[in-house]
């Protein structure tokens, strides 16, 4: 019989530091579930999002907010889509949860502990941005809601513009070490 | 203290700051808007280092990046960088400056003998001198000569600088603010597109801050200030100076290098250089001309400069390179260097035209010598006379020498692009194709004159910014006069007899030329090898032209059928630093962490690269004198009772849908179609060549729903490949893949008391016994009182085992968990080194054994290529070649003697044979120190393997000279039937 409890540390610590324009963060209470949708089940799945979130499957590259706003689905390829949302506390259901909301519709599986998600914010989080993304995420070119994957320092990273000056970047857990260095680099050298 | 003795009036520097410095440790002044070279010329110092060669004294030939000649070492100690080109080096207060390529001092370098030797020293010495005797060359001659080679020193520590890089997208990118490219960046941002305009310069202008042109009624350098002001402030456009685009490549990207502190006397803490990858739409290249010199006797001495550069440092910095100063051209241009000085105040000896025309413009003061020309000069360590054809002499300090002017076609090169030749400005500009999405304007594409680079560049803007579908705002281009450059086609003096040079960093003369065209290079590709022309860190921007001419005279051809070398990225020298980047010591490249990975920090582990990953390689206790003390106890614990171990580095792949197994039942050599839910099995995949490249397990969730886990090492490769198989081969598949290898945190949990321990953390009422879950079982469950979990019930070591995954959050907590919980067992963690000698006792393949030359047989795996099924690779293992009936075969080695060690990479000799590739009968892939069987043992691959256990072989590695007897037996050397880990 069980006679211990597990403990959920986060990546980074809680990690958040501000400089003078720039704030950096991590995003620790984040549930993320990867969506795949079936092989020609396209219109059951957008049926499936309506109902689920009260929105539109986004199309490929853009990002909606549920209609309740507490929940993301980035659209990251013609058959994949992640849902972002906010974890409670105790809640270890993540993957369950969507997968009853969606109704079946989608292939899920849990990815909350695959990603760290940093955030990355203020006026200076383009130029510090500049010096390790290598995509254009001008404010014309990467409106607000798009979503895009791409390489930041070798890694793998998934960048969302949640606002004006605002992006979640999201990398691969196990260096998320190296990913938050490299980003706090990024904004130390162009401070 | 020295005087600024050439110090004149004008220029755009600022007075009312003077700056320290040092050339050599003597101290000088100069002021912001210096160069390093202009302060010297201010200073009166024309002597600034050595030839590459001969070591001849040399001075500052230009006031730019093509500079061949003043080449210093700047900073001192570890910051100390060679070869840095005074041309450019924007002044700053502290800088110190030495010169470089001298032994002794700079005036008295012991050395400049090698002048004296330059009769051996010819084109292509190399080829012909230092072949005898044989023996000298890697003895003597190899380390004189490269004891005497190159330039400038490292100071061999590390560079305490840090470099970053960047990217950087627009509509348009100009390259180059000169008055063509200001015109086109201002046409293309009042148009609303988003520009990037580059300049290597600190202060962007182009010429125009070394004429005295107008523009629309204001001069040059006024226009190009208010310009810049203009652009600067408007949001779509970045104006980067000190910024050099060094390089075009494909779909519209560009290199460039920002040189961000180089002119201030410390970093502090921040990036000195920024290599930038530009993304454009469009570029347009308006990188402008390089004058190049006529070649005639001891061209080289110091005050001999091109006569643009004498404009330059009189106009834009206030210095006069000598008081009373000679001019040599063959164009209109270099009077404008005589009219211009003359308006200065500047004394003019004369000026020397080598056309016999009537004179351009009249100079007051200047003895005029047309048709004329200079065939040699005087001054050892400056110039101090010049001697026309007529034999007449003629006083002077500084000879201001113009050949005419070169575009900059650099750039146009960068894909193969091949300029081509113009008679009417006696040069190349750009021509063939070039790189995708470029233009070029003003003088780098032949407009010579200032109104015909604004008109080039505006409409050249306009044009780019339609293709991209932005509507230009039209706009007159700025006004300026059409001045005169007419030249003609005069490169060197044919009555010079002295040694008349043209490339001056590698020392190569017109005889070099002439003499290899005697030899037999006809090809201007050869030319330049065996000359070394333009092969220096300048790639000849002031050489390559006159010797190209010197080399279609010589073959009676001209100059477009003689043709021309092509120039290939950096443009200017970039610093490897620069290009390393942050990718430097820790930072090289990213690392990974296992979720446990404080946990063994805080208990004693040493840690392993593998891949990217740190994974713990062992746990050594006090006590232990090395690393096979800890080895030994982790494996003998694990067997003995239960160790653990975290596995999270294997890769895992969630695989779902409709189609998922027979999808695997294609990429697996052997059949997963029927695996039942709640079940693992092993599996192997081959590549299409038929060649095994991993080998995993995996699991059923539930009908639709498999894990797979991988290698460490091929967790991306097995990825990338079962895409390519979905995406590809089977897109009527209904099935989806993503990694979730970083999502779970899994640990291997082995030994006889592996059951045990589990049974603590589990939540009832999972059943772990034998009937229920028995080997090669899997199942989710919740464990510690619901935290979600998955366990397989499969063994790497050989013992009872189970691999348990948990959120990776949990990961760190869950070692501490399994720890307490195996407490009363003593329970061990155990690191990569123990799992690896578990494996090889247990006889797994692992890295070694699939190493991308073995088959399915090789490894004894034949019967898990299904005959029933097809699957990737299955044709092409079953080629004649890879069945033969001596194919290699995996097979155990223990040493006869139990006290010798065996060695991986040994090879197989059969006893009495010579040990050579002829007798090669396989080699040996892993071996390990069992701890079980008290002796080393090992695996391989030999030829019959499976037939020829009880064989003694030879183990024979030359490399280390060491030679073993070695009997051949099963690789399982433990439980080989299997009984301990079905429990």
């Amino acid at each position: 019989m069980a006679d211990f409890t597990l403990t959920a540390e986060p990546f980074l610590g809680r990690f958040e530091q501000h400089y003078d324009d720039v704030k950096l963060r991590e995003i620790y209470d984040v549930a993320v579930v990867s969506a795949a949708i079936p092989l020609r089940k396209l219109t059951a799945a957008k049926k499936a999002v309506s109902a689920a979130f009260g929105v539109d499957l986004p199309e490929v590259g853009m990002s909606a907010l549920s209609k309740e706003s507490d929940m993301r689905m980035l659209r990251l390829g013609t058959d994949q889509a992640f849902v972002v949302f906010p974890r409670a506390q105790q809640d270890t259901g993540a993957e369950p949860h969507i997968a009853n909301l969606l109704d079946g519709a989608f292939y899920t599986t849990d990815q909350s502990d695959v990603w760290v998600t940093l955030e990355i914010s203020g006026t200076g989080a383009r130029r510090a941005l500049e010096r390790i993304c290598p995509l254009n995420i001008a404010p014309d070119a990467f409106s607000i809601g798009a979503v895009a994957r791409t390489s930041m320092e070798h890694l793998g990273t998934v960048i969302i513009r949640t606002g004006e000056d605002s992006f979640l970047l999201m990398s691969a857990s196990s260096s998320a070490h190296s990913f938050s260095h490299a980003i706090e680099t990024s904004i130390a050298n162009t401070a | 203290m020295s005087q600024q003795t050439h110090r004149i009036s004008g220029g755009l520097i600022d007075r009312s700051s003077t700056l320290g410095f040092t050339f050599n440790g003597k101290p000088m002044q100069g002021h912001p808007g210096d160069t390093l070279a202009s302060a010297l010329l201010a200073n009166g110092q024309r002597l600034v280092g050595r030839g590459f060669k001969y070591h001849r004294p040399r001075g500052i030939f230009t006031a730019g990046s093509e500079e061949p000649n003043a080449l210093v070492q700047l900073r001192s100690g570890p910051h100390q960088e060679p070869n840095t080109r005074a041309t450019v080096t924007e002044l700053f207060d502290g800088l110190t400056a030495t010169s470089q390529n001298h032994r002794g001092p700079l005036e008295f370098d012991f050395m400049a003998v090698t002048d004296l030797l330059s009769p051996f020293l010819s084109a292509g010495f190399y080829y012909k001198t230092f072949m005898w005797p044989k023996a000298f060359w890697e003895k003597i001659y190899e380390p004189i000569i490269r004891s005497s080679a190159g330039l400038g020193s490292l100071s061999i520590q590390e560079d305490p600088d840090t470099y970053d890089k960047g990217f950087l997208h627009c509509d348009l990118l100009v390259i180059g603010a000169g008055p063509a490219g200001l015109a086109a960046a201002l046409t293309a941002a009042r148009s609303g597109a988003q520009v990037i305009l580059a300049d290597e310069d600190y202060h962007a202008g182009g010429r125009l801050n070394a004429e005295t042109y107008d523009i629309d009624g204001v001069s040059g350098s006024d226009w190009a200030a208010q310009t810049l002001a203009e652009l600067s402030a408007m949001d779509n456009v970045r104006v980067m100076v000190r910024t050099t685009v060094y390089g075009a490549y494909d779909h519209g990207v560009y290199g460039a290098l920002e040189r961000c502190t180089d002119h201030l006397a410390s970093s502090d803490g921040k990036p000195r250089q920024v290599l930038w990858r530009i993304y454009s739409k469009r570029a347009l290249l308006t990188a402008g001309a390089t004058e190049r010199p006529i070649a005639f006797g001891n061209n080289d001495r110091p005050g001999i400069i091109l006569a643009g550069a004498v404009r330059t440092y009189v106009n834009r910095y206030g210095v006069t390179p000598g008081k009373q100063v000679a001019i040599f051209t063959n164009n209109d241009d270099g009077w404008r260097t005589a009219t211009d000085l003359a308006a200065k105040g500047v004394d003019i000896s004369a000026v020397i035209d080598a056309r016999d025309i009537e004179p351009p413009a009249s100079v007051a003061g200047a003895a005029v010598y047309m048709g004329s020309s200079v065939v040699d000069t005087a001054g050892r360590k400056g110039l101090n006379s010049i001697t026309l054809t007529s034999g007449e002499r003629l006083e002077t300090d500084c000879l201001a020498v113009s050949g005419g002017w070169s575009p900059n076609v650099h750039l146009t090169c960068h894909q193969r692009g091949k300029p081509q030749w113009r008679d009417d400005i006696n040069a190349f500009v750009p021509g063939g194709t070039l790189p995708a999405g470029m233009r070029v304007a003003g003088a780098a594409n032949g407009a010579l004159s200032l109104g015909a680079a604004l008109r080039d560049g505006t409409d050249c803007a306009l044009s780019l910014l339609a293709d991209v579908g932005i509507k230009g705002k039209a706009s007159k281009a700025p006004a300026a006069s059409d001045e005169a450059h007419a030249s003609s086609a005069y490169w060197y003096v044919p009555e010079s007899r002295a040694r008349a040079w043209l490339d001056m960093q590698n020392d190569v003369t017109v005889k070099d030329i002439k003499q290899s065209y005697k030899e037999g290079f006809r090809s201007v590709e050869h030319l330049k090898r065996y000359t070394t022309l333009g092969m220096a860190t300048d790639q000849g921007k002031t050489s390559n032209i006159p010797a190209l001419a010197i080399m279609a005279e010589c073959t009676g051809k001209t100059i477009p059928e003689t043709g021309t070398t092509i120039f290939r990225p950096p443009y200017t020298p970039i610093p490897m630093g620069a290009l390393a980047g942050r990718a430097r010591g820790k930072d090289f490249r990213p690392y990974r962490l296992t979720p446990s990975h404080k946990w063994a920090e805080d208990n004693g582990a040493t840690f392993v690269e593998t891949g990217n990953w740190l994974r713990a390689q062992w746990f050594a206790r006090p006590g232990e004198q090395g690393w096979r003390d800890s080895v030994d106890r982790e494996v003998e614990m694990t067997r003995a009772s239960v160790g653990i171990c975290d596995v999270t580095t294997l890769g895992k792949i969630d695989i779902q849908g409709k189609d998922a197994a027979e999808f695997l039942n294609h990429v697996y050599t052997n059949a997963f179609l029927k695996l039942p839910v709640g079940k693992v099995r092993y599996g192997l995949m081959l590549r299409e060549d038929g060649i095994a490249y991993d080998d995993s397990t995996t699991a059923r969730l539930g009908e639709n729903h498999f894990v797979m886990t991988t290698t460490t090492a091929n967790a991306v490769l097995v990825f990338r490949r079962l895409e390519f198989a979905r995406q590809c081969l089977w897109p009527g598949l209904d099935v989806h893949l993503i990694s979730t290898t970083d999502g779970w945190a899994q640990f291997a949990v082995a030994g006889p008391n592996s059951r045990n321990l589990l049974s603590k953390i589990v939540d009832a009422p999972f059943d772990l016994s034998n009937e229920a879950f028995p080997f090669m079982a899997c199942s989710e469950l919740t464990i510690c009182g619901g935290t979600p979990a998955r366990l397989f019930r499969i063994s790497f070591s050989g013992e009872m085992a189970y691999e348990i995954a948990v959120p990776a959050r949990f990961g760190n907590a869950m070692m501490g968990v399994l720890m307490e919980a195996g407490k009363e067992y003593d329970a061990v963690p155990y690191g990569t080194e123990a799992l690896g000698v578990m494996r090889i006792e247990k006889g797994h393949a692992a890295g070694n054994e699939l190493n991308g030359q073995t088959t399915a047989l090789n490894l004894g795996l034949g019967g898990f290529v299904s005959k029933k099924k097809d699957c990737i690779g299955k044709t092409l293992s079953q080629r004649p070649e890879l069945n033969r009936d001596d194919a290699i075969r995996l097979v155990g080695f223990k040493p006869v003697n139990h006290s010798q060690p065996l060695l991986a990479g040994s090879h197989f000799i059969t006893k009495g044979e010579t040990a050579n590739m002829a007798n090669d009968q396989g080699w040996m892939t892993s071996v390990a120190y069992s701890p079980t069987f008290g002796h080393s043992i090992g695996l391989g691959f030999i030829k019959r393997g499976h037939e020829r256990k009880g064989e003694i072989i030879r183990v024979v590695n030359p490399a280390r000279n060491i030679e073993v007897e070695a009997e051949i037996v099963s690789p399982h050397f433990y439980d080989p039937e299997g009984g301990l880990q079905r429990g």
